[in-house]
């Protein structure tokens, strides 16, 4: 094992060394790095300036090993000798690199895992009852997805989901021929989707229907989306959404204790309503993340008290109801700030942003630039999330139902165990294998940024910098960006490796 | 099927009261409460936000490595000076910040007064060590580098690495200063043309000599002391001067910064407006300056600059009102109609500084007989390049007809009506007359240009389509490493860009003087060496003009070249918005920010 990883860390160092020779070369050999000094007043003593700064007298073979020198002194641990150089107007490229890998994950990381869980979602749902319509419409809607190229994508979000959707906002009016209209669309949405008998699916489709007009008439009258609120009454009824669903799967609905044990979080959590009002206003970022784990441990707790025959199952069911809900109240808290929001100066009632990732000069307490982080997020992160969605559901939807055919699973059902346990327990978790390997490489990938979704965005990430580099044809910054997503990359890769042995008792690494 | 009467009454309700509620609707504003919040906690004057493409990384956009536009027009609105340059591309007084008045024409001798209490926003006095130091920079007093051929230093140094040329205050005895120190002297050698945008707001050069001394470690009397008691740099006998040094050293690299600098002193200003919040790469605001003492005062409260680089990123953030004005650096077509297409947006359009020309190279043989020239510059549709590559963009644009003046300069119509370039050569091609000049000769006439600039190609290929009417034969030099052959000079005809400065005069013996820095074609005519010598120390602004028409005439007589057309520019502002005027130079629409106010 030790001498497998050794092996392949001594490969991945050599083809660095090789890769990095190659892309500084093209970067330095593809364009005219003072092209931009030509024709403009001084442009003798800008150039001379410029060359003098990144020694473009000498040729880009030497300068490589130049810029190798300052690199291998990252390598020294603690001793500041890191040099990457610096770029034509003369940043150090290490600090960009720094302020880069930020902004990049902040675009990237919602939409990933959102991708990752809603995919996966989506594609287990879909094998579970392949080819009927909820599989079409699933492989219908993500391949449709997967091919909108994703520049349009992001301009057709801003086009309505930003500016028609902020128009909206500030005269939010609708006909009752549109509340209705939307409501069939959705309604035959539903039928379509569902599975089973005629009757139900018909049956299925009127709920879809009559649920939409009524959330839709009650969004609009209660003037919802200038002053959105949950409340107790409505954190109640998806907190025990939330319980049903949390026991249905992960415990059965034959599990009362379980169930009980959810419902009575939900009740913990709206007591704490109140109490915690008072921390939320004076706390942050930590506040909530400490009352998220202290309900979850409460959760937890309680599922354990409520004993019978298997407190494990009502731990986690108590533990996951305790950390919804109280997400739940944190929503609703954040909702409580939203009318603020939009009064803001800044904002002036048009909430959702289409550039950046804050409103330049906007200040507030934690819950304020949570919202703006929101609306400038909340775009970015659709596209990126519709994007990848493919890829996920495709996959697991396929290796689920590779596992679903196994004996083993049939052995199970021979067994007597319930489908509920056949499906979460025996095949879902052994589904999850190949895509461990998926979302290794990705994670990998994501570093690296998603240029053109930057761009669009005016995100200034790892693909803006490598972009505006190579335009600049400026190779410092091009190498900086390429080490590290060159050195995550291979690192993931191995990752994804050494992981899939250790998931898969079958596969074994050869020392 | 059949209906009875009770279904079919039934469903006549139904589709009624369908038609009904499509009149009626949902929601709507529950009060009366709209118009809460104002501007949101902070003054009266509102928030104006600016999209710019490029992202900020200095307060000292002098310095070659942030010479950058963004860096420019936020030095603008923190820094004033002596003048500031109008839409017009007039040189305006600005007596808010000062008063100068010449004293003497011959030697030229200038005194510049600054008014009283002009201070920076930390309250620090704006006095002779801010105006030592400025000097100091721009004139490049101490510098006493020799370099060689190939551009290295081999002895001496040269000290504050500025981006501009040393050339107006070059010529400058060591100032004098009045006893309060807010009057400064200065002579020079001989008498300079561009005198008067020395020591101006745009010139970038002007940095707080309290803050600088203390980066460089010293007291601000010390750092006075220092630029005064060293001696001027002399080539042939460099010496080692480590204040002035340690001062260039801070004035370079202090102010450098693409985020909140920790020491909150080198954000002061003594401009309308402090910058107050900086983001990495992506938006820099500014707020009213307090302690501001001049006539500029601001109407806005605060102004963001934010940084969008993709030019359909910038349009639709202006149509969701995330900012107020867009100035893109290119116009196209595409940008021009979707921004003339959003609802309450306005659109400002002119020519840009910017302009495209077609150069002979005089070192080329084919170009030794003035008849090719004159036959070639003959067949250059420049009234079809620009109704193909420009008009789509900015309608009301023209062909150039001036080497020395773009359209935007009052003194244009005068040089147009002087020199000549309409009656011969008018903006349609004259083949016929061409051919005649050849007279059944066919040479090859080889063109560089730019290979990755989307407009050279459009025009290289209109050039070549007349030129070969005519019998010429054109071979295509296009490149995207252009820059380094022009100066090779191994090609007959170069089609390329200059960015007037508007203002002054330094491009004359630059561009056109024999063994000028741009003069990449090996132009020489003896008569107008002298005339760009002898306009740059003409003080009178009447007799410039003239000399300048003159030589513009002799340059068009000798067919150097023909200028085609001004870059196409183009700002969008929203409605509410009042005071952006189109300005073409490079401060572009903040030229007049002050005048900038909500509606």
């Amino acid at each position: 094992m030790l001498s497998y990883v050794l092996r392949r860390l001594i490969t991945a160092v050599l083809i660095l060394f090789g890769a990095s020779f190659i892309v500084y070369m093209m970067t330095a050999l593809s364009g005219d790095p003072l092209g931009d000094l030509y024709g403009v007043p001084n442009s003798e003593r800008l150039i001379a300036a410029r060359v003098e700064a990144l020694n473009l007298d000498t040729p880009p073979v030497l300068r490589y090993f130049d810029w190798l020198g300052g690199a291998l002194g990252c390598l020294a641990p603690f001793a500041a000798t890191c040099d990457l150089g610096v770029t034509v107007e003369g940043q150090q490229v290490t600090g960009l690199l720094a302020a880069a890998v930020v902004q990049t994950l902040l675009l990237v990381t919602a939409g990933t895992v959102l991708a990752i869980v809603v995919g996966i979602t989506l594609g287990i749902v879909s094998a579970l009852r392949q080819y009927s319509g909820l599989d079409y419409t699933v492989t219908f809607f993500t391949f449709l997805c997967f091919s909108l190229p994703s520049f349009w994508l992001a301009v057709l979000l801003k086009e309505f989901a930003a500016i028609s959707f902020n128009n909206f906002l500030l005269d939010p009016v609708v006909s009752w021929a549109t509340v209705l209209g939307v409501s069939a669309v959705v309604g035959l949405g539903w039928y379509v989707a569902s599975y089973g008998a005629r009757r139900t699916r018909l049956l299925l489709g009127a709920t879809g229907f009559v649920l939409t007009a009524a959330v839709l008439w009650f969004l609009l009258a209660t003037d919802w989306f200038q002053q959105p609120a949950l409340g107790i009454p409505l954190i109640a009824l998806t907190g025990v959404l939330v319980a049903v669903v949390a026991t249905f799967l992960l415990a059965g609905l034959r599990n009362r204790r379980a169930l009980y044990g959810g419902l009575a979080t939900v009740g913990a959590g709206l007591l704490l309503y109140f109490p915690v009002q008072g921390l939320f206003a004076q706390g942050g970022l930590g506040v909530v993340v400490l009352l998220l784990a202290a309900t979850t441990a409460l959760g937890a707790g309680i599922g354990r008290l409520s004993g019978g025959y298997d407190r494990g199952q009502n731990v986690r069911v108590g533990a996951v109801t305790g950390l919804l809900v109280m997400g739940l109240v944190v929503l609703d808290r954040f909702m409580q700030s939203w009318p603020q929001y939009l009064d803001h100066g800044r904002i002036r009632g048009r909430p959702i942003a289409t550039a950046g990732s804050t409103t330049p000069g906007m200040s507030g307490d934690f819950w304020m630039t949570g919202l703006d982080l929101f609306t400038h997020l909340l775009l970015p992160t659709i596209a990126l999330t519709l994007l990848a969605l493919a890829s996920y559901s495709r996959y697991s939807r396929a290796s689920m139902l590779e596992i679903m055919n196994q004996d083993y699973v049939r052995t199970a059902r021979a067994k007597g165990v319930s489908e509920r346990s056949v499906v979460m327990r025996h095949a879902f978790r052994n589904a999850l294998i190949p895509l461990a390997t998926l979302v290794a490489y990705d994670i990998g990938a994501l570093i690296g940024g998603a240029i053109i979704t930057e761009q669009v965005f005016a995100f200034t990430g790892m693909g803006n910098l490598f972009v505006n580099s190579v335009h600049n044809v400026d190779p410092n910054p091009v190498m900086g960006v390429f080490l590290v997503t060159g050195i995550v990359a291979m690192v993931f890769n191995l990752l994804a490796d050494l992981v899939y042995s250790v998931l898969d008792p079958r596969v074994r690494v050869k020392a | 099927m059949r209906f009875d009467r009770g279904t079919k009454a039934l469903g006549l309700a139904a589709a009624s009261a369908l038609a009904l509620s499509a009149c009626a609707s949902v929601g709507g504003p529950s009060g009366g409460d709209e118009e809460t919040g104002g501007a949101g906690g902070e003054g009266s004057g509102g928030v104006i936000t600016v999209a710019e493409t490029n992202n900020f990384t200095s307060v000292n956009s002098a310095t070659t490595e942030h010479n950058k536009d963004i860096n420019g027009k936020i030095n603008y609105m923190i820094r004033e000076g002596f003048t500031f340059v109008d839409s017009e591309l007039n040189v305006v007084k600005n007596e808010g910040f000062g008063t100068y008045e010449v004293v003497s024409e011959n030697p030229l001798t200038v005194e510049y007064t600054i008014s009283e209490d002009q201070q920076w926003s930390d309250g620090n006095a704006v006095d002779q060590a801010d105006l030592m130091l400025w000097w100091a920079t721009t004139s490049g007093y101490y510098n006493d580098a020799k370099t060689s051929e190939a551009g290295d230093v081999e002895s001496g140094a040269n000290y504050f690495s500025i981006a501009g040329s040393t050339d107006i205050l070059d010529g400058t005895d060591l100032p004098e200063f009045s006893e309060d120190g807010r009057t400064m002297t200065l002579t020079w050698d001989e008498p300079h043309a561009d005198w008067e945008l020395a020591l101006s707001a745009s010139d970038g050069y002007l940095q707080p000599a309290h803050v600088v001394a203390e980066q460089a470690g010293m007291s601000e009397e010390d750092l006075l002391a220092a630029l005064r008691d060293s001696p001027q740099g002399d080539p042939e006998s460099p010496r080692e001067r480590p204040e002035v040094e340690q001062i260039a050293e801070a004035w370079d690299t202090a102010f450098n910064f693409a985020e909140m600098p920790s020491d909150e002193s080198l954000l002061v200003s003594n401009g309308p407006y402090v910058i107050t919040d900086i983001v990495k790469d992506q938006s820099v605001t500014l707020s009213k300056n307090e302690n501001y003492q001049g006539d500029h005062v601001g109407q806005v409260d605060e102004i963001t600059v934010r940084t969008i680089g993709d030019s359909t990123a910038q349009i639709q953030a202006l149509r969701n009102g995330e900012v107020d004005i867009m100035a893109p650096v290119s116009v196209t077509k595409d940008t021009m109609d979707q921004v003339s297409s959003i609802e309450g947006v306005q659109v400002l359009e002119g020519p840009q500084l910017a302009y495209d020309h077609v150069d002979l190279n005089f070192g080329a043989d084919i170009f030794e007989d003035q008849a090719v020239r004159e036959a070639f510059l003959k067949t250059i549709p420049r009234q079809q390049i620009l109704d193909q590559l420009i008009k789509p963009v900015v309608e009301n644009s023209e062909v150039l007809n001036s080497q020395l003046f773009v359209t935007s300069e009052e003194a244009y119509e005068g040089a147009v009506a002087e020199n000549g370039a309409a009656e011969k050569y008018p903006a349609e091609p004259d083949i016929e007359g061409a051919r005649r000049l050849l007279d059944g000769r066919t040479p090859t006439v080889r063109i560089l240009y730019n290979s990755e600039n989307p407009v050279r190609v459009d025009t290289f290929a209109l050039i070549k389509e007349s030129a070969e009417q005519a019998g010429f034969t054109v071979e295509d030099l296009g490149d995207p490493l252009w820059g380094e052959k022009l100066a090779e000079g191994n090609y007959d005809t170069s089609l390329f860009g200059w960015v007037s400065p508007g203002v002054g005069t330094e491009a004359l013996t630059q561009i056109f003087k024999a063994g000028g820095g741009g003069n990449y074609n090996s132009y020489s005519n003896p008569e107008v060496d002298a005339l760009a010598t002898d306009t740059r120390v003409t003080l009178d602004e009447e007799e410039r003009r003239q000399k300048m028409y003159e030589m513009d005439r002799i340059l068009f007589e000798d067919d150097y070249g023909l200028p085609l057309f001004q870059s196409p520019g183009m700002f969008g502002v929203a409605e509410d918005v009042n005071g952006v005027e189109y300005m073409a130079n490079q401060t572009g629409v903040f030229w007049n920010f002050w005048e900038w106010s909500r509606g």
